[in-house]
């Protein structure tokens, strides 16, 4: 590739190819502005970096890194020796952070096997910072490595010189602001000549590809002087309150560090405003988002649960700190860093050799220590490494410490990870259950800058010790009673009673009690009785109990000890938390308690509200936010969403547009379904006591089959002497084999059970593959509500014997849609189950369903490659061609994995398409995220609901380092709006952001289970279904003979 | 300095002092000097007697910093303690005379009087055993004979002594103080010498002090403390009792009501009315009851839960049989008197009855995903409807490899 003629865009939208036209720029902006100079080495130390993004081993980033920070310090701080730029290598967070906090006083270890702290994330998003940029040195490639040097120190200037203008302007955007008028409001006046250019570019529509004039030179002239922007914009991010335009917040994201010179510019030499160039801003708007915003659908305005954060800092400094000679423990790095405060300010975050500091020193401060052990003088070298700017990833994580002195001024209670309210506690008497309402916070960068983002959280805490629940199972079944325990509790999470940390439980010692000895830390032995009565003055009551057992993930404390073994808690004095199983099964309990747990979006709105009231009329909460220059602002981000068109529902020969409630249960059950299998041989098993209502059922079944272009014929009988799961599965299992036709098996079952549902899903699975209905009597024994339950059994047993039921149109050609998702035990022991469904024709009505077992750490992929290429097979046998495109919806990725998903995972499922000879197919994988604390509100008229159906947010709340969309496709009952991220991990395919949220809420009509939208795509779903049976029910692989048949809904 | 004491030597002193508090039982205690709090975290614990917690530094930030650590835990919440418990932080010096630090139990001064200058000594002294005049104190203090056994020691052990005494140094100032205030003094210490170095004595010496004389009878109650008036009161939290009235009544009334559902389901379930009920009947056989109700038959004649119209009759003595309920409610009398006045309990006209409804409040189990049987008005159609028309492939071509 010619890097002085940048090439022909190519689909702009793709984050492939379309990274060539926009990364040099992004490239620039990064390097030029703030002085990384990443990159511009690259070409020569790496030629073949530029070539893809999946394509870079995590390993080169290290030595980029380097490689390129010396070029930027040569240039500024002659003086400045590799050593320092060093430190910038993006270090394994946990560690570092770890102590960092240790530094600020805070004790992270709050909780125990939940995992990482949300810490890491901030760590991880620097990480991904860094590999993006070496990813894109093409444009830098453009300007010589000498010209680059030359040109940075007046970039500085220009920059300060904006920064300071631009700022008064900032802090107006209220009220609704469309995508150009927001780019106004951003440049100071000295900008004006640039902001008309802007506009030209922004508003392309998305068929149009962007304009590619621009020159090398400029290019990185331009996006020094954007930096001033980024940073300036700021102020404004925080305060706009209106819908705010994925443009203008564009802005800010830039920054990921900045030179030492920009800032020794902006305070030596306050250059005037009009310096900086004004070509640039054209380029730049164009550039450095990724291309994420979508135009299909109806705009309106909605509210999410992100709150900007306004920095008031100008700026973070970082500086390495060494010690002479060198100290080893870091409790005295601490101490003697704590000693000269006088230096430092109050306001510090340090490590044990990483300082950050809201203020300036100078470049290098010596500072003088004694150690006490031997009273050697030490010399405390500071050394000012990097200025951030204050939305930098690397400083998000004491962000977040400082946030949890904040909920904790306020007076919450720190439970796990998240904050609760002690005098807001509901006590439901009934159920020895309180419920604790709380908050869940975080501060995040996004594409619209710092946000903090809030989600309402209840913790539910029972008033029943473990020893106390352990008593009542050993009444009710005293042979299982260990087995009924390790059931009942292990895998959940207890809080014990002498502090307020929480502990999975993850095995139970029966052959340990309370008079068992253990060993303290300073290596003397004593009992846990005399331990209890010691520390705690409580005296242990029940001498026999067994101990609980919590294994902590194995964590590497600072200076390489690693915390191991066990932690042994008593019954006695652990309390339950979360929803009793038992309980999730009483409908009438959980009502109780959904009551307080579900809250609406008003109620939503109101609470996040009254937290930020708190915080703003706290002044002790102020003044900690102060310290890091941080405000909150007082009202919740409302910006521009769009809720996508309407889909058309296509059935045999009926079609509708979907109503705004997205719900066509009258439609599926009034006309012909698009394929129907004839139901000629088929048998029902019921006990003798639910005769009637099976027989009522199978005649109800004959009336409503007709309209929905079912032909039934009449069942044979089966009359059970009792229900045990024994004589279900012997006459099953007699009537299966003995007629070799049967297309379908119906059980009718008396209660809930779990044993017997899974030995019918075993037979009928696995040992005589059949398809089967599993029926509660409860269900059925209604008989004004029998008629819609018969229709929707109907339909359930028509997609398990392979018809099909609704479509919408896709108008892709050879698409094949793939869902993964993958279940996990809850008690861990078992392995983890990834469920795979492919789609196999053109109008997305056939699936393929495959699943793979593996072992606990065993890697997906390899499983994966199996189901995909036996899907490729089945898709080629049906069509006779193999897919040009592939989509796959991944659910089941958290934001950590992302990177290995794209390093790791994707390269493999390209390698699996070169097995099959000339065939290289276009691959979208998009990652479904869930369990997201993202709320999305519908908004009007100063009031907060819950958005409609097909809602997408596609900026300001989405990540900085991906192609990503918020979507809420499901319409909702109860609660708040909860939608779905998607993230676009790979996208060879040039799908355009446009094409991938309609192709997703497209996806999201097909779950057949559910005549509406659901929340995840419907192979998703089938994925998730799949997985669950066969790890819940089957604990093995179904019956392949079932692959092609939705057996599993 | 590094510390040859297992466990450490502060450990030991905190021990002391808890193991003193075990003992002798205190109810209000004052920590002078409690710095980082951490002594009061450990004696927070000890709510069996101690009710009044308070901790007095000079360093107001030292207290700000840590004063959350000492606030009420979930469990507090959970299971609220039987005795009170009020925790307060006061800024203020050992030499000033503040009116609400008297009439204590027991006041502990773990090393602090060697960071006084000797002349506050005596003001302190005098502040502490003549006007404070608790019943009893604990002085903890360096024993300077055991100096030299400490590695790497020069001086004193902390650059903020103002001296360091001997034991014949501390034990006659003591002896003077017990004179001139009606006090008398026990000696010991905590971090024993070995072998040959035996007779230095303890590292740290204790004195334990006890007033001679009956104190005055201060008030009792934690509600009506003084507000400081020369001292700086920066905390103070009350912990969750059930001596708060209304902590008390709902405590009650849970566990009240808990077992009466828990009876009138064991009763439902017997009488077998719902035979399609069963997995919705899954509330915990409370254990403690049904060994009573097997045991203790002697002892009281249980009534029988009976039926009388649309209501379940649960009989207030069997559900006083609940140890839970019992163990807030002494008698069954008692327990009727505080039924009585509260509008959610529904009671017979004696009071020895509860009423429960039979039916469940809603028999709406399935959830609303009922269709309604009248045919609605179809919404006005919205959005693009020509998806059909629709080709992304033609889309994507015209961008992309023109």
């Amino acid at each position: 590739m010619d890097p002085k003629q940048p090439p022909f865009p190519g689909p702009p939208y793709g984050r492939g190819v379309a990274r060539s036209i926009s990364e040099p720029l992004v490239g620039k902006v990064e390097e030029g502005g703030f002085g990384r100079g990443r990159g511009f080495l690259m070409p020569i130390s790496e030629p073949t970096i530029g070539m893809g993004r999946g394509a870079v081993p995590a390993m080169d980033i290290k030595r980029a890194d380097i490689a390129e920070e010396m070029p930027e310090l040569q240039a500024e701080e002659p003086e400045v020796t590799p050593v320092i730029s060093k430190v910038d290598v993006p270090r394994p967070a946990e560690s570092s952070l770890l102590s960092m906090f240790r530094g600020m006083g805070i004790e992270l270890g709050k909780t125990w096997g939940r995992g990482a702290a949300p810490i890491g994330r901030g760590a991880m998003g620097d990480f991904g910072a860094g590999v993006q940029s070496v990813m894109s040195p093409v444009g830098a490639t453009a300007l010589g490595p000498e010209k680059e040097e030359e040109t940075i120190s007046f970039v500085g200037r220009g920059f300060a010189g904006l920064g300071r203008t631009a700022l008064p302007h900032m802090g107006v955007g209220r009220g609704p602001t469309s995508p150009l008028g927001l780019v106004s409001p951003i440049p100071a006046p000295s900008y004006m000549a640039a902001a008309p250019s802007v506009s030209e570019d922004a508003p392309a529509p998305p068929g149009t590809p962007p304009k590619e004039e621009v020159k090398p030179e400029p290019v990185g002239f331009l996006g020094r002087g954007f930096v001033g922007l980024g940073r300036t914009a700021m102020p404004q991010m925080g305060v706009g309150r209106g819908p705010t335009s994925p443009l203008g917040l564009v802005s800010p994201m830039t920054a990921p560090s900045s030179l030492p010179a920009v800032s020794s510019v902006s305070e030596d030499a306050p250059a005037p405003p009009k310096t900086p160039p004004k070509v640039e801003v054209t380029v730049e708007t164009v550039g450095e988002p990724l291309k994420k915003a979508g135009t299909k659908g109806n705009p309106i305005t909605i509210g999410s649960n992100y709150i900007p954060i306004c920095c008031k800092n100008e700026a973070v400094f970082q500086y390495h700190v060494t010690f002479t000679p060198n100290i080893e423990s870091l409790s005295m790095r601490f101490g003697m860093m704590k000693d000269h405060r006088s230096s430092t300010g109050e306001v510090v975050a340090f490590d044990g050799s990483i300082l950050y500091l809201p203020k300036r020193l100078d470049e290098v401060v010596h500072l003088k220590a004694e150690r006490k052990t031997d009273n050697q003088e030490i010399d405390i070298k500071i050394q000012l490494t990097k200025i951030l700017p204050p939305s930098s990833d690397l400083c998000i994580p004491f962000y977040n410490v400082v946030l949890r002195r904040v909920m904790k001024i306020l007076g919450l209670k720190l439970v796990g990870r998240n904050h609760y309210d002690p005098n807001a506690v509901v006590i439901l008497g009934k159920h020895r259950l309180q419920v604790w309402p709380g908050y869940s916070t975080s501060i995040k960068h996004t594409d619209g800058g710092l946000y903090l983002l809030v989600d309402v959280s209840h913790k539910v805490l029972r008033n029943d010790s473990v020893l106390d629940i352990m008593n009542v199972i050993y009444q009710e079944s005293r042979e299982s009673f260990q087995d009924q325990c390790t059931k009942e509790f292990v895998g959940t999470i207890v809080i014990t009673r002498y502090n307020n940390r929480t502990y999975r439980i993850d095995d139970i010692e029966w052959s340990k009690s309370p008079k068992d000895t253990f060993t303290l830390a300073d290596g003397s032995v004593t009992t846990f009785v005399e331990y209890y009565r010691k520390n705690y003055g409580i005296t242990i009551k029940e001498l026999d109990q067994p101990l609980l057992i919590h294994r902590p993930k194995e964590r590497s404390k600072p200076r390489g000890k690693v915390i191991t073994g066990e932690i042994l808690l008593l019954p006695e004095l652990s309390f339950m938390t979360g929803i009793p199983e038992k309980m999730r099964k009483d409908f009438r309990a959980m009502k109780d308690l959904t009551m307080h747990i579900n809250v609406g979006a008003e109620q939503h709105t109101q609470s996040l509200k009254q937290l930020l009231q708190n915080i703003n009329t706290n002044d002790e909460a102020l003044h900690e936010l102060g310290r890091w220059g941080l405000s909150i602002s007082p009202e919740i981000l409302v910006t521009q969403g769009r809720t996508l068109p309407h889909e058309t529902i296509c059935l045999h020969s009926a079609s509708f547009v979907t109503s705004s409630s997205v719900d066509w249960s009258r439609e599926v059950v009034r006309d012909p379904s698009i394929s129907t299998v004839p139901l000629s041989c088929w048998a029902i098993f019921y006990p003798r006591r639910a005769a009637d209502q099976a027989e009522e059922l199978v005649s109800t079944f004959s009336r409503v089959a007709g309209p929905m272009g079912i032909r039934i014929e009449r069942p044979v009988r089966v009359e059970l002497r009792d229900d045990r799961t024994e004589t279900f599965v012997k006459s099953i299992h007699s009537q299966v084999t003995s007629e070799p036709r049967m297309q379908l098996v119906v059980c009718i079952m008396t209660g809930n059970r779990d044993d017997l549902y899974s030995a019918i899903k075993k037979l009928c699975c696995i040992q005589s593959p059949v398809p089967s209905q599993a029926i509660n009597v409860r269900t059925i024994s209604q008989p004004q509500k029998l008629r819609s339950i018969a229709q929707k059994i109907l339909l359930q047993i028509n997609c398990k014997l392979g018809g099909e039921l609704w479509t919408v149109s896709v108008p892709l050609k050879s698409l094949m849609v793939i869902g993964v998702d993958v279940h996990h035990d809850a008690s861990k022991k078992s392995r983890s189950v990834m469920g795979f469904v492919a789609s196999l024709n053109s109008m997305l009505t056939k699936w393929y369903s495959r699943v793979t077992f593996q072992m606990p750490h065993e890697e997906i992929i390899s499983g994966f490659r199996v189901c995909l290429l036996a899907a490729l097979q089945k898709f080629y046998e049906v069509n006779h061609t193999f897919p040009e495109k592939i989509v796959i919806y991944r659910d089941g990725v958290s934001d950590g994995q992302l990177k290995t998903v794209e390093l790791y995972e994707i390269p493999q499922v390209l390698k699996c398409f070169e097995t099959i000879p000339n065939y290289e197919p276009k691959l979208a994988f998009i990652v479904v995220q869930k369990r997201i604390s993202t709320t999305l509100y519908s908004y009007g008229s100063d009031h907060f609901g819950t958005p409609s159906p097909g809602t997408v947010l596609d900026h300001t709340v989405t990540n900085r380092d991906w192609v990503d969309f918020y979507l809420m496709a499901h319409s909702i009952r109860q609660g708040c709006g909860l939608p779905t991220h998607y993230i676009i991990v790979h996208n060879t395919a040039n799908l355009t952001p446009d094409h991938l949220q309609r192709l997703t809420f497209k996806m999201c009509h097909l779950y057949w289970n559910w005549p509406g939208t659901i929340r995840v795509p419907a192979p998703c779903k089938y994925a998730h279904k799949v997985a669950f049976l066969s790890g819940q029910y089957l604990h093995s692989e179904p019956a392949i003979q079932l692959s092609e048949k939705l057996f599993f809904l | 300095m590094t510390t040859p004491f297992s466990p450490p030597l502060y450990m030991q002193r905190y021990q002391f002092v808890v193991d003193y508090v075990q003992t002798y039982r205190p109810r209000k205690v004052i920590d002078f000097g409690c710095a980082d709090c951490r002594l009061l975290k450990k004696l927070k614990f000890h709510r069996d007697c101690v009710e009044l917690l308070v901790g007095i530094d000079i360093n107001a930030a030292a207290l700000l910093k840590k004063r959350r650590t000492l606030a009420p835990l979930m469990s507090d919440y959970l299971h609220p303690g039987d005795g009170p418990l009020t925790i307060e932080l006061y800024q203020g010096s050992v030499t000033e005379r503040e009116p609400c630090t008297r009439g204590f139990d027991l006041v502990t001064c773990v090393e602090l009087i060697e960071h006084l200058e000797l002349v506050d000594v005596e003001s302190f002294s005098e502040v502490l055993f003549g006007y404070m005049a608790p019943a009893a104190v604990i002085i903890s203090t360096p024993n300077a004979e055991f100096n030299p056994l400490l590695p790497g020691l020069r001086g004193f052990r902390n650059y903020d002594h103002k001296f360091e005494w001997t034991r014949a140094e501390f034990q006659a100032w003591a002896q003077r103080v017990c004179d001139e205030y009606g006090y008398s003094v026990q000696f010991t210490g905590v971090g024993e010498a070995h072998g040959c170095w035996r007779d230095v004595g303890f590292c740290t010496q204790i004195g334990v002090f006890q007033r001679n004389y009956e104190g005055l009878n201060w008030s009792t109650s934690n509600d009506d403390r003084l507000e400081p008036s020369v001292y700086k009161l920066l905390y103070r939290v009350v912990y969750p009792s059930l001596c708060d009235n209304n902590i008390y009544h709902k405590t009650l009334l849970n566990e009240v009501m808990y077992e009466a559902q828990h009876l009138r389901q064991e009763w439902l379930r017997s009488k077998n009315t719902d035979p399609y009920n069963n997995p919705h009947v899954h509330y915990y056989p409370l254990v403690d009851a049904v060994q009573h109700g097997a045991v203790g038959g002697a002892a009281e004649q249980q009534e029988p839960v009976y039926q009388q119209g649309g209501d379940i009759c649960v009989p207030l003595s069997c559900v006083w049989s609940s140890p839970r309920v019992k163990g807030l409610c002494g008698s069954l009398q008692c327990l009727r008197e505080k039924l009585q006045d509260d509008s959610v309990m529904r009671l017979s006209v004696d009071g020895m009855v509860l009423i429960l409804p039979a039916a469940d409040e809603d028999e709406e189990l399935e959830e609303k995903e009922e269709e309604e049987e009248e045919e609605e008005e179809e919404e006005v159609k919205t959005g693009v409807a020509d998806s059909a028309k629709e080709d992304w492939d033609e889309e994507l071509a015209s961008f992309g490899n023109a």
